[in-house]
C-alpha cells in the first residue's frame, strides 16, 4: 500500500509516493537520489546509513520513512552550508581521515551530532561516540585526530 | 636524501571533497532507468547432487523478466587461476552438484528486489545430499569424498593466452585427495641442515578464515548497448583483470566489454575474483535487453564472496646456538573451500612471503591447497603472508626462549640484507629490514623491557591481575607481480592552460591511488596537485593497468605515470630551450613556467609552449605516455608449482611490535600500543602511507584477537557485523607508524609497496606479546578471551610454560 509521505530533508520539503514498509534509507537513496547515505549492511550494524533526525543520529536502515514525517532530516548532502564545508568535513579532508569514503558520511554526521552536544570531549568519549560506525580502512586513527582537531579549533 | 616539492608531502586526497559531501559515486549508488534487479537462489546444502531445478512457477510471476539455471549457462567455466595444470573449476550457476552452503543455483531478474526475492522462493530444486568434508586434513585422506571430479586434461585455459605453455602438459600431479594446488620448493639440503643444528624444533600453527569487511557490499550494474557492447559498473580492484576474465566467460571480444569508473568502498583483496553476480548481471542484461543490477546482501558478502584462507602450518626449524637458522621445513595447508579461488596462489605465496625475511640456507617447503565444502577463499590483504609470518615468528620466539636468547637478536642475525639474492633469483635492491628491527626495538623500549630475562620471568609468574608484554614480528611484501595484465601504462594530456589530465587504469578503492599518482605527475611536470585531474578506473578511456593487487600500485603504475609525465615534460622542454635560448640543465620550473635559473625574468609559460607546439608540430598538443612492466625480467606468469621465475622487482619490509596487557581474570587482551616501522622505499604521500599502516594494524589486531568466520557443518554462524566483529573505534590503540627510507632504485622516487605488508607482522607480535605477559604460547588464532582463560586454568608444566 503506497502513501504520499511528506519529508523534510536538508531544509526542503519533499512528497514521495512510497510503501509504508519503506525505510528512510530506501526513500533517501531511491526516491530522492540522495545516495550519500550508504547501505553497508541494512541491519543496523555498520552505521554507514546514519542521518540526523532532529539533530540526533539515527540509523536510516532501521527507520521507517513514514515514521519521520514532520521531523527535520539531515543527510550528508545537507551538511555544507552555501558551498562552505562544515568544519568536520574540512578536517576529514585535511587530516587524511578518509580512505574509501564509504563510512565517511555516516561517520561525519555521527561526529557532528556528538560535537554539537559535547564541545570539548576526551579522546575516549569521541571513540565511544563513533563506536557504532564501522571503518575498515583507517583503523580510526586519523578519524579520531580529525574530530578532535575540530574541538580544539573551536 | 633528496626532498621534493610535491612527492613525499602529506597532501590532502584529491577525492576528499567528493567523499565528505556524499557526492562520490560507488557501484551501489549507480542506477539506470528501467533497470532490473537480480537475486540468487543459493544452495542450503554443503554438498549435494543437483537433481532438478524447476523454474516454471518463478517465470510466471508478474514482474519477473528472466530466470536462469545451469541449462542457460552450460559449458561456461572461469576461475581466478586457469592453467593447464589448474583448469577453471567455477561455473556461473551450479551444474552437477552444489559444493557449499551459498553456492548459486539459479538467478532471477525482476522489476524490483521484492519480486526477485519472491521468484526465488518459487523455484523448486531437488537435491540429493552427499557426504561433505570440512576439515582440510580429512579432505586429503584417501577415503574422503571427491568434491570435484578429476579435472579435464587438454581443456582450453585462459592463462595460455599470456605465456603459460601447454608443452609441459599437466599430468595428474595430485598426491592426496581433493587437492586444488601444490607448491614444492627445495634448496640446499634440509636434512643435513637439521643434522648440523644445535637445536631443532617442530610446531604446528593454525589460522582461521577471516572476512574482508569492505563496507561497500559487492555489487554490479550491467547494460548492453544496442550494438552489443557491454558496459559495467562493478566494485573491483583490477578492472583490466576483471574485463579479461569476464569477456572470456561471456564469449565477447575484450573490446566489447567496458568497465566504468566508480569509487570502490574498500576491497582488501575481496573484490578481485570474478563473481557469479557479475557474470549473471551481464548475462541477464543481454538476455532481457535491460540494465541489470545485483547488490549482495551483507550476509551474502560474508557467505558467498571470499574469505582469507584458514591454514594449518607445520614448521620445523634448526638453528645454531647463537640463533643462526640452518634449516627450515614447512608444510603449509590452506583450505580454499568449495572452489579453487586463489588456493593455488596462496600456497605459492606462503613460500614467497617466507623467503624474503630471513636467510635460510637449507629449505624445504610443501604447500597444499585443499578443496572442502566450506565457503570459497580468495586473496585477502597480504594473501598468505599473515599466516606464514604468524607461524615463523611465533616459532622464532619459542626458539629464543629455549636458547636463552633475545628474539630480536635472532631476527637481526638472520634478517635479509640489501643485495641478497633470493632462491628464485629476485635481488633485494633495497632492504631496510635490519633498520626496521632496530627502530621498532628502540621506539617500543624493547631492550629495556625484554632485556632482563629473570625479571620478566618473575613478573610473568607473579600473582598480579594485569600482566604486560611486548612481542615482535617481521614481514615482507611484493611491489607488484607478474600476473595479468603484467604492466601499467599512463597518459598525460596537457591543456591549453598548462594543466594536465592524467589517464590511468588504476582503481581508487580507498588506498589513495588517484592522489598519489597525481602527485607523481605534478612533481615530474613541476605543477601543483590542483593542476592535475585524474581520469581512472575506466577500461575504455584509460590505458592498461596492473591492478590493485599484490601491492603494485605505487611501484608499477607510479613508474608508468612518472615516465608519461617525463615524456610530456621533455616535449615542453625542447621548445623551452629553443624559446629561451638556454641549455636544458639551466632551466627550472615554477608556476607552470620554465625559467632560466639565476635569471627568473627570462621565462615562458607552459601554455605558450603548448600553443607553439600546436602551431609547429602539426597540431601536436603534447601528450606524454609511459609504461612499465610489473617485473622486468619475468616471462609473464611465475611457476606456481615450483615457485620459479621472478616474483617481484622490489620487496617492502615491515617490523611490528605489539604491547599488550592481559587481564588474567577475564582473559581479555588489551592492546596498549603498536609500533610499526615500514620500509616502503619512500612514502609518496606520508599521510596516505600512514593511513595504510593504521588500517593494516587495525585489521591485524582484529584477526589476532577475535576475528574468525565460525562454521558449523559448512554454515557460517556469524555472517553479520554484529557477530563477526571488525575492530571498533573503542578498540583503537595508540599506533606508532614510522618510515624507514631505502629508496629502491627501481621505484618511482624510490617507492615500494605499502598497502598490505604491515598487517602480517601484527599476528605474531600479539601472540609473542601475550607469551611475554603470561608465559602461554598460543599457536591457534584468534587468541580470544575464552582461549586465554582456558589456558590460564590449565595445569602448568614444570617449567611454567603452557602451549595452546
Amino acid at each position: 500500500m503506497k502513501h504520499i509521505l511528506k519529508l523534510h530533508v536538508n531544509g526542503e520539503e519533499f512528497e514521495v509516493l512510497a510503501g509504508t514498509n519503506k525505510t528512510l534509507l530506501e526513500v533517501l537513496r531511491e526516491d530522492l537520489g540522495l545516495t550519500g547515505t550508504k547501505r553497508g549492511c541494512d541491519l543496523g550494524t555498520c552505521g554507514a546509513c546514519t542521518v540526523l533526525i532532529d539533530e540526533k543520529p539515527h540509523l536510516s536502515c532501521l527507520t521507517l520513512a513514514a515514521a519521520v514525517q514532520g521531523k527535520k532530516i539531515m543527510t550528508i548532502e545537507g551538511l555544507a552550508q552555501e558551498g562552505e564545508l562544515h568544519s568536520l568535513q574540512k578536517a576529514f579532508v585535511e587530516r587524511g581521515a578518509i580512505q574509501c569514503g564509504f563510512c565517511t558520511p555516516g561517520m561525519i554526521l555521527t561526529a557532528k551530532a556528538f560535537l554539537d552536544e559535547h564541545s570539548h570531549p576526551s579522546e575516549g568519549e569521541v571513540k565511544k561516540a563513533i563506536s557504532g560506525n564501522l571503518c575498515r580502512c583507517t583503523g580510526y586513527v586519523k578519524i579520531l585526530e580529525a574530530i578532535i582537531s575540530v574541538t580544539k579549533d573551536s | 636524501m633528496k626532498e621534493y616539492d610535491i612527492i613525499g608531502k602529506p597532501l590532502p586526497r584529491v577525492d576528499g571533497i567528493e567523499k565528505v559531501t556524499g557526492q562520490a559515486k560507488f557501484t551501489v549508488d549507480m542506477a539506470m532507468r528501467g533497470m532490473l534487479f537480480g537475486k540468487f537462489l543459493r544452495s542450503p546444502h554443503p554438498h549435494a547432487k543437483l537433481l532438478s531445478v524447476n523454474v516454471e512457477k518463478a517465470k510466471k510471476l508478474p514482474g519477473v523478466k528472466a530466470v536462469i539455471t545451469r541449462d542457460d549457462v552450460a559449458g561456461i567455466r572461469y576461475a581466478f587461476v586457469d592453467t593447464p595444470r589448474y583448469p577453471a573449476d567455477e561455473t556461473p550457476l551450479a551444474v552437477d552438484k552444489v559444493r557449499y552452503i551459498g553456492d548459486e543455483v539459479a538467478a532471477v531478474a525482476a522489476i524490483d528486489p521484492d519480486t526477485a526475492e519472491e521468484a526465488i522462493r518459487l523455484i523448486e530444486v531437488e537435491y540429493k545430499p552427499l557426504t561433505p568434508v570440512f576439515d582440510p586434513e580429512e579432505a586429503m585422506e584417501t577415503g574422503a569424498p571427491d568434491i570435484h571430479e578429476p579435472f579435464e586434461l587438454g581443456s582450453k585455459t585462459e592463462w595460455e593466452d599470456w605465456g603459460v605453455r601447454r608443452d609441459r602438459r599437466a599430468l595428474d600431479w595430485r598426491d592426496a585427495k581433493n587437492l586444488s594446488g601444490r607448491t614444492s620448493v627445495v634448496f640446499g639440503d634440509v636434512e643435513k641442515g637439521f643434522a648440523q643444528s644445535d637445536y631443532v624444533r617442530e610446531d604446528r600453527f593454525e589460522t582461521k578464515a577471516t572476512a574482508h569487511c569492505a563496507l561497500e557490499p559487492h555489487a554490479a550494474l550491467a547494460s548492453f548497448e544496442p550494438s552489443g557492447k557491454l558496459s559495467m559498473y562493478l566494485s573491483s580492484m583490477g578492472i583490466f583483470y576483471k574485463r579479461f576474465i569476464l569477456a572470456k566467460a561471456l564469449g565477447l571480444p575484450i573490446s566489447r566489454v567496458r568497465i566504468l569508473k566508480t569509487y570502490v568502498g574498500g576491497a582488501f583483496g575481496g573484490k578481485i575474483d570474478l563473481f557469479p553476480y557479475e557474470f549473471c548481471a551481464a548475462f541477464l542484461s543481454r538476455m532481457t535487453g535491460k540494465p541489470v543490477r545485483f547488490e549482495l546482501e551483507r550476509e551474502e558478502v560474508f557467505t558467498s564472496t571470499r574469505q582469507r584462507h584458514p591454514t594449518i602450518i607445520h614448521i620445523k626449524t634448526g638453528v645454531k646456538k647463537d640463533g643462526t637458522i640452518l634449516a627450515q621445513k614447512t608444510k603449509f595447508i590452506a583450505d580454499n573451500g568449495a572452489y579453487r579461488g586463489s588456493g593455488a596462489i596462496v600456497v605459492y605465496l606462503g613460500h614467497a612471503f617466507s623467503i624474503p625475511v630471513y636467510s635460510v640456507p637449507n629449505y624445504h617447503y610443501e604447500g597444499y591447497s585443499v578443496y572442502t565444502n566450506n565457503p570459497i577463499r580468495g586473496p585477502q590483504r597480504a594473501h598468505g603472508s599473515p599466516q606464514i609470518r604468524f607461524a615463523v615468528d611465533s616459532q622464532i620466539e619459542m626458539i629464543a626462549e629455549e636458547l636463552g636468547l633475545d628474539p630480536l637478536e635472532i631476527m637481526l642475525k638472520n634478517a635479509r640484507k640489501k643485495d641478497d639474492i633470493l632462491p628464485n633469483g629476485d635481488v633485494l635492491k633495497s632492504c631496510g629490514l635490519s633498520k626496521c628491527l632496530e627502530k621498532a626495538a628502540q621506539t617500543s623500549g624493547w631492550k629495556e623491557w625484554r632485556g632482563d630475562r629473570a625479571k620478566r620471568t618473575q613478573e610473568r609468574e607473579s600473582t598480579s591481575r594485569y600482566k604486560r608484554g611486548l612481542g615482535m614480528s617481521a614481514c615482507s611484501m611484493f611491489s607488484g607481480a607478474p600476473f595479468y595484465p603484467f604492466a601499467s601504462s599512463a597518459l598525460v594530456k596537457l591543456h591549453d592552460d598548462g594543466s594536465v589530465t592524467l589517464y590511468i587504469g588504476a582503481t581508487e578503492m580507498g588506498q589513495g591511488s588517484d592522489t598519489t599518482m597525481a602527485q607523481v605527475a605534478a612533481q615530474e611536470l613541476g605543477l601543483q596537485l590542483e593542476d592535475i585531474r585524474v581520469v581512472s578506473g575506466d577500461t575504455e578511456l584509460c590505458p592498461i593497468d596492473h591492478g590493485q593487487f599484490l601491492s603494485g600500485g605505487a611501484f608499477v603504475t607510479g613508474n608508468a605515470v612518472r615516465l608519461a609525465a617525463a615524456d610530456a615534460k621533455s616535449q615542453l622542454l625542447k621548445l623551452a630551450v629553443e624559446i629561451l635560448g638556454a641549455d636544458e640543465p639551466d632551466l627550472g620550473t615554477k608556476e607552470k613556467r620554465f625559467y632560466v635559473r639565476g635569471n627568473s625574468d627570462k621565462s615562458v609559460a607552459y601554455a605558450e609552449l603548448i600553443q607553439l607546439s600546436v602551431q609547429r608540430n602539426n597540431g601536436n598538443p603534447i601528450i606524454g605516455k609511459g609504461s612499465m612492466k610489473a617485473v622486468q625480467e619475468a616471462e609473464f606468469y611465475p611457476s606456481l608449482a615450483k615457485a620459479k621465475g621472478h616474483f617481484t622487482d622490489a620487496y617492502g619490509f615491515a617490523v611490528q611490535v605489539a604491547e599488550v596487557e592481559v587481564d588474567t581474570q577475564t582473559g581479555l587482551v588489551n592492546i596498549l600500543k603498536t609500533v610499526t616501522y615500514h620500509d616502503c622505499g619512500y612514502p609518496l604521500n606520508l599521510s596516505i602511507v600512514e593511513g595504510q599502516v593504521h588500517g593494516n594494524v587495525s585489521m591485524g589486531l582484529g584477526q589476532a584477537l577475535w576475528e574468525e568466520i565460525l562454521l558449523e557443518g559448512g554454515q557460517i554462524q556469524n555472517p553479520t557485523f554484529l557477530d563477526y566483529r571488525a575492530p571498533l573505534a573503542t578498540e583503537t590503540p595508540k599506533m606508532i607508524s614510522g618510515m624507514v627510507e631505502t629508496r629502491d632504485p627501481g621505484g618511482p622516487y624510490g617507492a615500494k609497496e605499502v598497502g598490505e605488508g604491515s598487517i602480517s607482522g601484527i599476528l605474531a607480535a600479539v601472540a609473542n606479546a601475550i607469551y611475554d605477559a603470561i608465559g602461554i604460547r598460543f599457536t591457534r588464532l584468534p587468541i580470544t578471551p575464552e582461549k586465554v582463560l582456558e589456558a590460564l586454568t590449565l595445569p602448568l608444566s614444570p617449567k611454567g610454560k603452557g602451549k595452546v
